[in-house]
């Protein structure tokens, strides 16, 4: 009987075996390929250098396009935080018709095509003579930021917010926004950094919007990836994309840690 | 927890205020681009509008649209649900691994994940080299642009997408249920017929809906590991507003995508669920 | 709630179903042990053993509870019965034959579980007809079937609902239904009557007793509610840290405790401590504090206590009579009331007698006159004292 599930079990992780691979693939093979001798991107890579990384941080360009996405990210997610957090509390423990109505239209940036937001804001920052700066992306990244701080700082909250807390702080004397402050805050800060790190590699790694809305100081690192990648892919191009993975391993540390913390709450 | 919410309800009324900054943010950003847009779009009575339902180029990027998106969703679903039930049935540390697997590509960036395939898939690439190295092939095949590049980067990034909508109606099946189903005489197929199957697939309608919406708004991967020819339809508001710079056209496109992306989403709601009610 | 049932017997033989499905029910019973439970130990990984040595055996028709708290490993014995879990020692057998290498679907046994596990995406008649769809038997026999259950538990015109709109106790009886339609070999019950309030509970206790009378279907309960267990069961089989420790018919286990986990779990006792000082006709003389010396019946467990042992003996509240003047007993004790509660059937006193306090529970006449404060006679009869085997308690 033990046998006959135990049989199940290893088709069942046998038939998953390739599908995880196929999953991790293209992350395992980037820095490999960052740390080639040769000029042109091959696997496996000849030689061991890291020649590719001193000439992707040596140029000027890829530089400065560093600089600015990491200045975006920072602008996107001191905004998406705030949206971010502020509508989760907001909306938790509220009951009211069309509240998945609401909840869907901040969830919205996650499922429309980002080349609707990047059209219309556009179009939207041209009229303010705001295309070309960095603000600008800022702020779109921003938007894009908010859903993911939402569910981040909406699971803190019903996890670790204890009603019990609130009622005694109410019945103390508390007002509103006290119990904001000494209550829900304590609970939420996880969420809003766990939703932060993350939503500074959502804006990090983000392309459309940037692409509609670049001008010509204002190329983000991504950007300048998609022209090289189309063009010429050198290991400058993997140098940088490790970059990004280093990210990527961030984040999941993050929410791993985030969520242990919550299991412990 | 659930005890907690309810009392949570009667307790903690934050200032509604708190809904301001998201408002304005998505008012100026959202809501107003849209109003531009539709307005773009419905100029001179809807002339640009009918004039990019009359181009060849729309219906171009709409069948590619839709038939990639398919095909993305198909195989999304099938192998998602494989990796849900795999999440699901596994012991903890297995299951940290698990999910660990599967999210260190969703933190990753489209763009890194595409570089990635590309380079695993140009003629020099790895998978050639292994094809090759296995006799399965004399010669480099012509893996990179091309459709089927598309739908493996696709597939490939939507993939986390198609995991949680399963997994989470997974989860909230009665462990009992099973027990109960095998102790009135099923073996364990017919559990997952009678019984697994009927609750979860809510779980994957939801997920093929998200699949397929994220799918159809794809714009970078059909640039970098796409033909020309496999060009979708945010590929086509981009022509439309760098190439062409026709505005209206562009907008009158992005009013198309808006509208059947609702429809789908109303669509999906309103047809009946079964099956999620119940569970503890 | 309609309690009384019409006796109807179930249908002989639903249609397509297997011709080694057809049991002999009743008097007409198997001459051998219909359930049997032989020397079955149950261990996880990490070494712990839930379940220790444990045999029993169930006769056909027997209603046979499986009793302990949480821990006792009450519902694993359950669990492995039906076939969910493997013993790592000992056998289990159904009529003679070895069970332990068929599934679960194949025990022939229906199982009700703590929270009913209906099938939410399923009729209340579709789940009921569930396991005959699992035999296939055709669908107008299997639906005909399944209602004619569902009349017996009174529910048949909730056949088309779904199992959230109906209450705790309508759940409860359609999981009953359920296991009971496929004329199972036994019905294992896992505490299913813990989320139902007192009198809901109650009520379903008397409601699966007599369909057991009627079915004459092998019942095997566990329990942690002595209650529960008493009302219902034919025999009780008290469970402690994985073992057995005493089992019988439940006014032996509740009179004549083994051990003094037992006996304490059964209810209010008095647990006296005194020093054997001779043997008189079957019971042992006991000294117990004061002087006061008087006969207890020995325990079949543990060893005869020699001239001089320590000994415990346990008295349940309700066996210590308020004696009169004059009146004479068996043993007799004095004492002063401390305190005096009225519960309604019978009012407990609580009186300082031996040294320590004594828990009485006397009915309302005798008890009318005694206050706080007063001197009281207090006795008992010898078969109301039981010596404790203080050995027999399984060690943690």
């Amino acid at each position: 009987m033990a046998r006959r599930d135990a049989v199940g079990r290893l088709a069942l992780y046998g038939a998953c075996a390739p599908v995880l691979a196929f999953l991790l693939l293209p992350s395992l093979v980037i820095v490999p390929m960052a740390l080639t001798k040769g000029q042109m991107i091959q696997f496996p890579p000849i030689w061991i250098s890291v020649h590719s990384f001193t000439d992707y941080l040596g140029d000027p360009q890829w530089f400065d396009s560093t600089v600015l996405s990491f200045q975006v990210a920072a602008l996107a997610v001191a905004i998406g935080c705030v949206t971010g957090s502020a509508a989760a509390v907001a909306l938790h423990g509220r009951r009211f018709p069309g509240k998945g109505l609401v909840t869907g239209a901040i969830m919205a940036p996650i499922v429309v095509p980002l080349v609707v937001f990047a059209l219309g804001g556009y179009l939207v920052f041209a009229r303010l003579h705001m295309v070309g700066g960095w603000v600008a992306i800022g702020l779109l990244h921003g938007m894009l930021v908010t859903p993911y701080v939402f569910i981040s700082v909406q699971t803190s909250l019903q996890a670790a917010l204890n009603p019990l807390l609130v009622r005694s702080a109410r019945s103390l004397g508390a007002g509103r926004l006290s119990v904001l402050r000494h209550v829900v805050w304590p609970a939420i800060r996880p969420g809003v950094l766990a939703g932060g790190v993350l939503g500074f590699a959502v804006s990090f790694d983000e392309v459309v919007v940037a692409l509609f809305l670049q001008g010509p100081q204002t190329v983000t690192l991504p950007v300048r990836m998609f022209t090289a990648i189309q063009f010429e892919l050198t290991p400058k191009v993997a140098a940088s994309a490790s970059l990004f993975l280093a990210l990527s391993v961030l984040v999941l540390l993050a929410q791993g840690v985030a969520m242990r913390r919550r299991g412990a709450a | 927890m659930a005890a907690h919410t309810i009392r949570t309800f009667a307790v903690l009324r934050s200032p509604a205020w708190l809904l301001l900054p998201v408002g304005l943010l998505y008012g100026a950003l959202a809501l107003l681009p849209i109003g531009v847009i539709l307005r773009l779009g419905l100029t001179d009575g809807g002339a640009p509008l009918r004039s990019v339902l009359r181009s060849p180029l729309l219906l171009r990027a709409a069948e590619n649209t839709v038939v990639i998106s398919l095909l993305t969703t198909i195989f999304a679903v099938l192998l998602g649900a494989l990796l849900a039930v795999a999440v699901w049935r596994a012991g903890p540390a297995l299951r940290s691994l698990l999910w660990a697997c599967i999210l260190l590509p969703f933190w990753t960036g489209v763009l890194i994940k595409n570089f990635a395939w590309a380079s695993l898939l140009q003629d020099n690439g790895v998978v050639n080299a292994l094809l090759l190295g296995l006799g399965l092939t004399d010669h480099p095949l012509t893996l990179l642009h091309t459709r089927f590049a598309v739908i493996v980067g696709m597939v490939h990034y939507v993939l986390p997408y198609a995991v949680f909508p399963i997994f989470t109606a997974l989860r909230a099946i009665d462990p009992l249920l099973e027990r109960a189903a095998r102790s009135l005489g099923a073996a364990p197929r017919w559990v997952v017929w009678w019984v697994i199957l009927p609750l979860i697939v809510p779980g994957i309608s939801n997920a093929a809906l998200l699949v397929f919406i994220v799918s159809c708004g794809f714009f970078i991967t059909p640039v970098i590991l796409g033909a020309p020819s496999d060009m979708m339809i945010a590929n086509l508001i981009d022509y439309y507003v760098h190439d062409v710079v026709d505005f209206d056209a562009a907008g009158a496109l992005s009013l198309l995508i808006l509208a059947a992306i609702a429809g789908l989403i109303v669509a999906q709601q309103v047809l009946p669920r079964e099956g999620q009610h119940g569970a503890a | 709630m309609n309690v009384a049932l019409p006796i109807v017997s179930l249908p002989a033989q639903a249609e397509g179903t297997p011709a080694d499905e057809v049991r002999p029910r009743g008097p007409v019973a198997d001459a051998r042990h219909h359930l049997e439970v032989d020397r079955v130990w149950k261990s996880y990984t990490s070494g712990v053993h839930v379940v220790r040595d444990v045999s029993f055996s169930l006769a056909q028709g027997e209603f046979l509870t499986l009793l302990g708290p949480s821990g006792s490993g009450k519902t694993s014995t359950l669990m492995m019965v039906a076939g969910f879990e493997a013993p790592s020692r000992g056998a289990i057998r159904v009529d003679g034959r070895d069970v332990a290498q068929l599934p679960p679907e194949r025990r022939n046994f229906g199982v009700v579980f703590q929270g009913y596990a209906l099938f939410p995406h399923m009729t209340v008649l579709e789940n009921v007809a569930f396991p005959l769809r699992m035999k296939s038997v055709g669908g107008a026999a299997r639906r005909r079937a399944a209602m004619d259950m569902l009349d017996k538990v009174g529910l048949a015109e909730f056949a088309a609902r779904r199992p959230r709109e109906l209450s705790g106790g309508q759940q409860q009886r359609v999981a009953l239904a359920r296991a009971l339609v496929f004329e199972p070999d036994a019905l294992l019950l896992d505490e299913p009557l813990g989320a139902l309030d007192r009198k809901l509970r109650e009520a379903l206790q008397i409601e699966i007793k007599q369909i057991q009378r009627r079915v004459g279907v092998s019942i095997l309960f566990v329990t942690h509610d002595q209650d529960e267990a008493m009302m219902m069961s034919d025999r009780v089989a008290v469970m402690q840290d994985g073992r057995i420790v005493q089992l019988g018919a439940p006014d032996e286990v509740y009179l004549h405790p083994e051990t003094p986990f037992v006996a304490g779990f059964l209810g209010e006792t008095n647990l006296l401590r005194g020093q054997c000082v001779g043997q008189q006709g079957g019971c042992a003389v006991v000294r117990f504090a004061d002087g006061v010396t008087g006969p207890a019946r020995l325990s079949r467990g543990g060893a005869r206590p020699g001239v001089g042992a320590a000994v415990l003996a346990s008295i349940r509240p309700e066996r210590i009579g308020l004696l009169a003047r004059d009146a004479a007993a068996d043993c007799v004790v004095e004492g002063v009331v401390a305190d005096r509660v009225f519960l309604g059937r019978h009012t407990r006193l609580v009186v300082q007698a031996l040294g320590r306090t004594l828990v009485v529970s006397a009915a309302e006449p005798p008890a009318a006159g005694v206050a706080r404060g007063a001197v009281v006679r207090l006795g008992w009869s010898r078969e109301d004292a039981q010596i404790l085997n203080e050995g027999g308690d399984a060690t943690g």
